[in-house]
């Protein structure tokens, strides 16, 4: 079993448990976090191979989060999830090499799969 | 409000008394269709939020708040039609519509609604309880009050004396929890269980406590003793934290006794062992509320617990754990019990008796608590139960997993006068439930593949089992356990075997109907509108299904691959508390409690749910536009000539019929309307109808006369008021022939949930018993066309819904052939054979007598 490390940002719990369980299934490490600010001190001691992020968060959002993995980590693939579907993000969060962009809700299956490529992006 | 109502009503019979022509029956035409629009658009908002909440997304409570608001907006709309299609008459249904919004906007927005009371018997408990009494008091209220099963006397202490305690101790306000989820310390867990241990009691939660325990002291005369147990807020009690919280037994019948045991009870919210279980399904220790079950301990001869599958999923068989004294033994998970496996069909006889040896039993100690002594030697090695008892636990056990529609895990107890307890019931977690509802992705390269891709996905999953082909929904009854039902049409009917079958599947049939609801409720891997299944497979063929949201395959045989990798690929999306609770919105939502609308108490009151408000809805308006294509409606009525006597006048409220004309009568091909058409398609059918004289005996003349003055007179001018209002969709038929009387109302449309086939035949000439035997030709008829079917007397209803366009040409078409066929059938029913004859004749097309 592959021990890749997963982070999940949302300000919403349900978000992360979810993902968390689902992908613990496939074998990651998984660690979730409600708001981004410890999530980006985290990332400071330690690289993840994907951080899957919400998009609109209080305080710092989900391109502020991008930008800062990209710019500790540029092999770490970014997936943004959003609760509406925004043209003008996903074109930004693009610009920006985000990995994949969903909106809310996301079929589980789907994310393991970019989750899954994002990875062999990486290798 | 009820005064208002009866104005509104008033005004609406003077409405209606006026609007009596075509025209306006186009108008309640068109309100039923919108009515049937908003009906859909609702559904499929119910089946969006199913399949997202389902497990297999993630989601947040912003689609949970859009989703719902678009739901409410479309049954809204739904309502505010049917009102005005039904002139205001049903009045209460908006009320429960309220009512249940009421409880939706609580679950979203994770308030509380207050309970009322500090203390509650269980013979008070009503359904909107679970949430301040806990899923444990609740369950054993409901068997006690819904089942009227022997439940000992009990009141539960509310999730509002929790409040009441914990606030006016402070206890929240003294401990350390941290604010971002991670786990309190064991010193502050300590803390907390020793502040409630020795907290006060608030004055009125004591006040409550000490009426309760002197009620229960005077209905037991004294002489009985509590068991004070926990009843988490756990709301659908699927979580029930067994084992761990406090249970105190024995509890002496003295206020102080039973508060210190609330007390204990209470404090193990906080142990660290609970903590450690609430962390892993996400619970924060402040959402957790704690309501308190005190209930009257039975003076146990024989206890013990019960499964109503056993523990493989087998559901053929219910496993029974017994033993001397009191059950704590076994709940504990001592292992030297007696256990009984049970056939459940039949005479649940003994599959298999395991005597244990019973080396030691529990029993109540005269100063409160328990304690366990050496079992007197002839007793140790001697069965518990006697297979009288055992039948009797399997029947009780059956009668509560019907109830609850999912297996159970029971508490049970018999006292020294062999009278049978329940103590708890709740929803058992078995193995078999990840086949079940496991995200099944396996490939099986060297099975036969029988069918792949085809159908519609209701819910995914993994079963195997032996094909039952349901040729007519009588045979219902003799679907075995285990077996994958195939039928043509689906039906709300099946919830009847739903917890015996491993899945369903369908030829035709849409994911939005009322059965698919149900089977997603059950978690039944389902699928419809499969085309052909009950050809392509054979019955009592063995097959492994496969569903996924992707499509299903049906395998042939068992295939091993497909069901071990749906059992290790399952994720228990159902342990995560916030899960739990978005998803706990559906019990709202979502399940169908008015199944039957021929049988059911179909009232507004009996709605729980948005499901059952528009199923209510649906069937309210059908029968708004029957009542009315019946009455009232004449003007404009052109007569429709056939090549046989059937006197029909035919009114045309929109597109019902081509090149009128201005004459006052029409030809057969004239008519437009799609389910005219197929019915005049079957009577005319050469051969059908029968113009030569029937003889009546003796009999049969009187029994003619004494109802109705115009035997004589079958043919002529007479029959001018059958009557057929129509459009191109849709056909209401009045028919009377002779002495009986016929109406079929049909709506065919492009929508197939849209769709109805209303059937209903009742009178004759004949005595009583030809008439009935008429009845069971036809009743044998439509059930092999998959209706459902009430009988009454010499009355029969018969209705399908949910079915295509073509299916409903068809069957109207065989429709009308059965009106003919059966014009004078009943005068040559000589005997009861006749019945089986006569249908199979008609249903293999020979219609000559």
């Amino acid at each position: 079993m592959n021990s890749h490390k997963i982070m999940v940002i949302d300000d919403e719990k349900i978000v992360g448990d979810m993902a968390k369980l689902s992908l613990e299934q496939e074998g990651y490490v998984v660690e979730t976090f409600l708001n981004a600010e410890p999530a980006l001190k985290r990332l400071q001691e330690e690289k993840f191979d994907v951080v899957v992020t919400d998009y609109k968060m209080k305080g710092i959002d989900g391109m502020e989060v991008l930008k800062n993995v990209k710019a500790l980590y540029p092999g770490t693939q970014v997936i943004m999830i959003t609760a509406f579907a925004n043209l003008d993000a996903a074109i930004e969060a693009l610009r920006r090499d985000v990995h994949d962009f969903f909106p809310k809700p996301v079929k589980i299956k789907e994310l393991k799969a970019s989750i899954k490529r994002a990875l062999e992006k990486q290798a | 409000m009820t005064n208002l109502a009866g104005k509104l009503n008033a005004l609406y019979r003077t409405l209606r008394g006026v609007r009596s022509s075509g025209e306006s029956f186009g108008l309640l035409f068109s309100l039923f269709r919108q009515v049937l629009d908003d009906n859909n658009k609702a559904l499929e908002i119910i089946t969006d939020m199913g399949d997202t909440l389902g497990g297999d997304y993630l989601f947040d409570i912003q689609y949970v708040r859009r989703s719902y608001a678009d739901l409410h907006a479309a049954v809204n709309d739904s309502l505010r039609d049917f009102e005005a299609l039904t002139h205001g008459r049903y009045p209460r249904l908006r009320d429960t519509f309220l009512n249940i919004d009421d409880g939706i906007r609580h679950v979203i927005d994770e308030t509380v609604i207050a309970a009322k009371d500090l203390v509650v018997f269980y013979e008070n408990v009503t359904g909107d309880r679970v949430r301040d009494i806990g899923g444990k008091n609740y369950n054993l209220a409901e068997i006690r009050n819904a089942l009227k099963l022997n439940v000992p006397d009990a009141f539960a202490v509310t999730t509002r004396a929790f409040d009441a305690f914990m606030g006016h101790n402070r206890i929240f306000e003294q401990i350390q929890i941290p604010q971002d989820g991670s786990p309190v310390s064991g010193a502050s867990l300590q803390e907390a269980h020793e502040l409630i241990l020795h907290g006060e009691m608030p004055p009125e939660l004591h006040r409550a406590i000490d009426k309760a325990v002197k009620k229960i002291k005077s209905r037991c005369k004294g002489k009985c003793s509590l068991a004070v147990r926990s009843s988490a807020g756990e709301e659908d009690g699927e979580f029930s934290f067994a084992g761990q919280f406090e249970t105190v037994l024995s509890v002496p019948l003295e206020t102080a006794a039973v508060e210190k045991a609330y007390r204990k009870v209470l404090a193990s919210l906080f142990s660290e062992k609970s903590s450690i279980y609430q962390k892993r399904l996400g619970y924060d220790l402040r959402d957790m509320k704690m309501a308190v079950g005190c209930v009257v301990m039975v003076d146990a001869a024989t206890s013990g617990v019960l499964y109503s599958i056993d523990r493989q999923g087998n559901r053929d068989t219910l496993i029974i754990n017994a033993t001397w004294g009191l059950g704590t033994s076994i709940v504990e998970g001592q292992t030297d019990a007696d256990l009984y496996t049970v056939n459940k069909h039949g005479d649940r006889e003994i599959v298999e008796a395991r005597i244990g040896r019973k080396s030691s039993m529990a029993i109540g100690r005269e100063d409160g608590g328990v304690m366990t002594i050496a079992t007197p030697d002839e007793k140790s090695k001697r069965s518990s139960l006697d297979p009288g008892r055992v039948a009797e636990l399997a029947r009780l056990a059956l009668l509560i997993e019907k109830h609850f529609r999912r297996p159970q895990d029971i508490e049970w107890a018999i006292d020294g006068h062999g009278s049978v307890f329940i103590l708890q019931a709740r929803p058992l977690r078995q193995a078999s439930d990840d086949t079940r509802m496991g995200v099944a992705s396996a490939v099986a390269p060297d099975a036969h593949v029988l069918m792949k891709n085809s159908g519609l996905v209701v819910q995914n999953g993994v079963a195997a089992g032996r094909v039952f082909i349901l040729k007519n929904i009588n045979e219902l009854d003799s679907v075995p356990r285990g077996a994958v039902l195939v039928a043509r049409h689906d039906s709300s009917h099946f919830v009847r075997v739903m917890t015996e079958v491993s899945a369903i599947i369908t030829d035709t049939g849409t994911p939005t109907s009322h059965m698919a609801a149900l089977c997603r409720e059950f978690r039944i891997p389902t699928i419809v509108n499969a085309g052909n299944a009950t050809h392509l497979l054979a019955h009592g063929q063995e097959i492994t299904l496969q569903v996924e949201n992707e499509g299903a395959t049906i395998y042939e045989g068992q295939v091993r691959q497909v069901m071990e990798r749906a059992r290790t690929s399952s994720v228990r999306m159902d342990e995560l508390s916030e899960f739990r609770k978005k998803r706990y919105l559906l019990r709202y939502i979502a399940p169908l409690n008015l199944v039957d609308p021929l049988r059911d108490e179909f009232i507004p009151q009996a709605c729980k749910t948005m499901h059952d408000v528009l199923r209510f809805i649906h069937e309210k308006s059908v029968a708004e536009l029957i009542e009315t294509a019946q009455s009232g409606v004449k003007a404009g009525a052109v007569k429709l000539d056939l090549t046989i006597p059937a006197g029909i006048m035919v009114i045309d409220i929109g597109g019902g019929l081509h090149n009128p004309l201005h004459a006052d009568h029409v030809i057969a091909e004239q008519v437009s309307s799609l389910p005219l058409r197929a019915l005049i398609n079957g009577m005319t059918r050469p051969g059908i109808w029968r113009s030569d004289a029937v003889s009546l005996n003796v009999n049969d003349f009187m029994s003619s006369m004494l109802r109705m003055p115009d035997l004589m007179s079958d043919s002529g001018s007479r029959v001018e008021s059958n009557m057929a209002v129509i459009s191109r969709e849709y056909a209401n038929i009045s028919l009377k022939f002779g002495y009986h009387f016929i109406i079929v109302d049909c709506f065919c449309s492009e929508n197939t949930r849209n769709n109805h086939i209303y059937f209903r035949f009742t009178g004759g000439a004949t005595d009583m018993t030809k008439r009935s035997r008429r009845l069971q030709v036809i009743a044998e008829i439509l059930g092999e066309y998959g209706f459902n079917i009430k009988t009454k007397g010499d009355l029969i209803v018969a209705r399908l819904a949910n079915i295509s366009r073509d299916e409903a040409e068809k069957v109207l078409d065989q429709l009308g052939r059965l009106i003919s066929f059966t014009r004078q059938l009943d005068a040559v029913l000589r005997d009861d054979q006749a019945v089986k004859r006569y249908a199979r004749n008609f249903l293999d097309g020979i219609y000559q007598a």
